[in-house]
């Protein structure tokens, strides 16, 4: 046989399984947002927008939110990894940060569920603590918990790429920097930052994504209205057995992503050119 | 292209291998629909059946457990199947108008023993479909007010009462909402019975759209009423909020609160009331698909099931649940006290009088989208 032939037979099958369980699900299920009584329409979104917009505005804005505080928090950690001074609080911070990491989504839902609650964990030991009483504690298992448990969970993940690329930085300018008197954090801001920003961009991009697909958190910390997409995508399938209408809640979903992996792949082409 | 995803499904479906004597069971519901049949119902069988085994399969809670077992009936009806993957399935009421309208069930009542102990109405109906001969209750569940005597001295009586009781104590009614759980969506139905006009009309039928429009003072005035609740997360939610403290009264599962209580995840000194005129509770039905593979061997399970020895120590005893079959023949299987238990917050005539139907599918649909869009949105 000749080798040509030999390569494609050799990758046939992971073809074929990228076309069944990927291509295909997914034709399917675009294909079934727009297909209304088995003809072309728009009478799904058109449902989807009436029942479920404030949700959708819901999700843009918590995924921002939390995209936002995971970027903030993964540059004062990966800054503080290399630029710490106290050796055993790096090497403590770098071995803590990362095990979130290894939790799965529905256990930090069902962590946060008992620890954020009024009467749950962290509101009793601030109580004991004496900094709050028992009759300002709050609930958190809002729209807040789930931010919480976004952060939380992604916070590790986006480090861990932005302390690989600031560590494999020239140190020369940050010690020409340090040696000048400049401060730490504005060796962070105006030095390491701007170097480091498109892997920044990336793991904020990927994390993005990753936030807006999870159905785990909302339904077991704040599954009520308005809620995120996910949610409200799982309750259309099993209450009302209606594909419809959550598919096409899905493919507005795949254009909010859409978006996102629009800059990751502008960004990426942008490194390689 | 559902269909050709179908196909691809039930392919993998079939081809799964199938052992002699192998009883299949597929149960739609919590982790304890399928311990109660691997713990308790499967021995027993295999005890009486030499020989055979019982498999126990789940598919989750809620309407999307009955849901996937729908779709996979759909799946394998759709491929032309020989045999199903399956011999008994147990599914909530919601779902088997439509799997004895697709033709997929066997009609099996007139064939067991214990088909005769089964009077009840929503045995014959389900949720405006008729359903008659083709289901067996494994159980009937109900949905109450549970409260914290501590907090709430005299308990409001019907939702009149509730209203105005939660006016007074703000946030302190907690319920989930809709979109988690049946015991939210249980405590919306009864505020349409009380607020929305007629009850029976809505248990049942026939559907006339012009009904949908008479509610719109009803969720107006449960937007305004929810505002001022806790929302909570889940069923388990809100018993874990009346457990911490967190709220005084919500709406739940009779058998989940029992349940919760005998193992202590709840105060003992918790209880019911089931206010005017009524919440809704549902029935759990033993089906049998026509082409289920040991068909006589499916009829002599349910029979099992479905026996007043089974239903006492099992369904009552066990679970909490009130009897799929009529209580008459269950109650003469069983110790005065494990009885007088199941009543002790609500008595059976106050569960005659308010333990009302969910509304027939249409109407149900019908209330879970008005709600979506007027107190959701």
């Amino acid at each position: 046989m000749p080798i040509p032939l030999i390569g494609l037979l050799l990758v046939t099958p992971a073809l074929i399984i990228v076309l069944l369980l990927f291509i295909v699900p997914l034709f399917s299920s675009v294909t079934g947002a727009f297909d209304v009584d088995g003809s072309f329409g728009l009478g799904n979104f058109q449902k989807a927008f009436e029942l479920y917009s404030s949700d959708m505005i819901f999700t843009v804005v918590i995924v921002l939110l939390s995209t936002f505080l995971i970027g903030l928090f993964s540059i004062a950690i990966g800054g503080y990894l290399t630029l710490g001074s106290n050796p055993r609080a790096v090497a403590i911070l770098r071995w803590l940060y990362r095990w979130p990491l290894f939790v799965p989504f529905i256990v930090v839902g069902q962590i946060l569920r008992t620890f954020l609650a009024k009467n749950g964990l962290m509101n009793s030991m601030l109580v004991e603590g004496g900094i709050l009483t028992a009759a300002q504690t709050v609930s958190f298992l809002d729209w807040r918990g789930i931010v919480i448990a976004f952060v939380w969970k992604q916070t590790p993940f986006v480090t861990l790429l932005l302390s690989g690329a600031m560590a494999s930085l020239d140190r020369s300018m940050i010690e020409s920097a340090r040696n000048l008197g400049a401060s730490r954090t504005r060796i962070l801001i105006e030095i390491i930052l701007p170097q480091v920003l498109p892997t920044l961009l990336v793991g904020l991009i990927l994390s993005f994504v990753t936030m807006m697909s999870v159905l785990s958190v909302p339904l077991m910390i704040n599954a009520q209205s308005p809620t995120m997409i996910t949610a409200s995508m799982a309750f259309r399938i099993n209450a009302y057995g209606d594909y419809g209408v959550a598919n096409a809640l899905g493919f507005i979903s795949l254009l909010i992503t859409s978006a996102a992996a629009w800059i990751y792949l502008r960004q990426t082409m942008k490194e390689r050119a | 292209m559902r269909k050709v995803f179908y196909s691809i499904m039930a392919l993998g479906l079939s081809t799964s291998p199938l052992a002699a004597a192998e009883l299949t069971v597929i149960t739609a519901g919590d982790q304890n629909m399928v311990d109660y049949i691997n713990q308790y119902l499967g021995p027993l069988f295999e005890k009486q059946n030499p020989g055979t085994t019982v498999r126990a399969v789940g598919t989750g809670p809620g309407d999307a457990g009955s849901q996937k077992i729908l779709e996979r009936f759909d799946a394998q009806a759709q491929a032309n199947v020989e045999t199903w993957d399956a011999d008994v399935a147990v599914a909530h009421e919601k779902f088997v108008g439509p799997m004895v309208e697709k033709g997929y069930l066997e009609k099996y009542r007139d064939k067991i023993e214990s088909g005769a102990l089964v009077t009840r109405a929503n045995a014959k109906m389900a949720l405006g479909s008729n359903v008659d001969g083709y289901v067996m209750p494994m159980f009937n569940s109900q949905t109450a007010l549970a409260y914290n005597p501590a907090l709430v001295a005299s308990p409001p009586k019907s939702y009149e009462e509730l209203v105005a009781w939660a006016k007074e104590n703000p946030k302190q009614f907690g319920y989930n909402g809709i979109k988690g759980g049946a015991s939210g969506v249980s405590f919306v139905m009864g505020w349409i019975y009380a607020f929305g006009g007629d009850a029976d009309k809505l248990m049942n039928g026939p559907f006339d759209a012009a009904e949908t429009s008479k509610w719109n003072d009803a969720f107006a005035s449960l937007k305004d009423f929810s505002t001022n609740a806790t929302m909570t997360p889940g069923n388990a939610g809100t018993l874990d909020m009346l457990s911490r403290g967190e709220i005084s009264i919500g709406p739940v599962w009779v058998d989940m609160f029992y349940s919760w209580q005998a193992n202590g995840q709840l105060p003992p000194d918790m209880k019911l009331v089931l206010p005017a005129p009524g919440m809704p509770g549902q029935p759990m039905h033993y089906v049998i698909p026509a082409k289920s593979p040991n068909k006589e061997l499916a009829e002599k399970f349910v029979n099992l099931a479905t026996s007043p020895e089974v239903q006492a120590e099992g369904i009552v005893k066990r679970f909490n649940w009130y009897p799929g079959i009529d209580a008459k023949h269950v109650e003469a299987a069983l110790d005065k006290e494990t009885w007088a238990k199941l009543f002790t917050d609500i008595s059976p005539e106050d569960l005659a009088k308010y333990g009302k139907a969910f509304p027939i599918a249409p109407y149900n649909t019908a209330i879970l989208e008005a709600y979506e869009r007027q107190v959701g949105n």
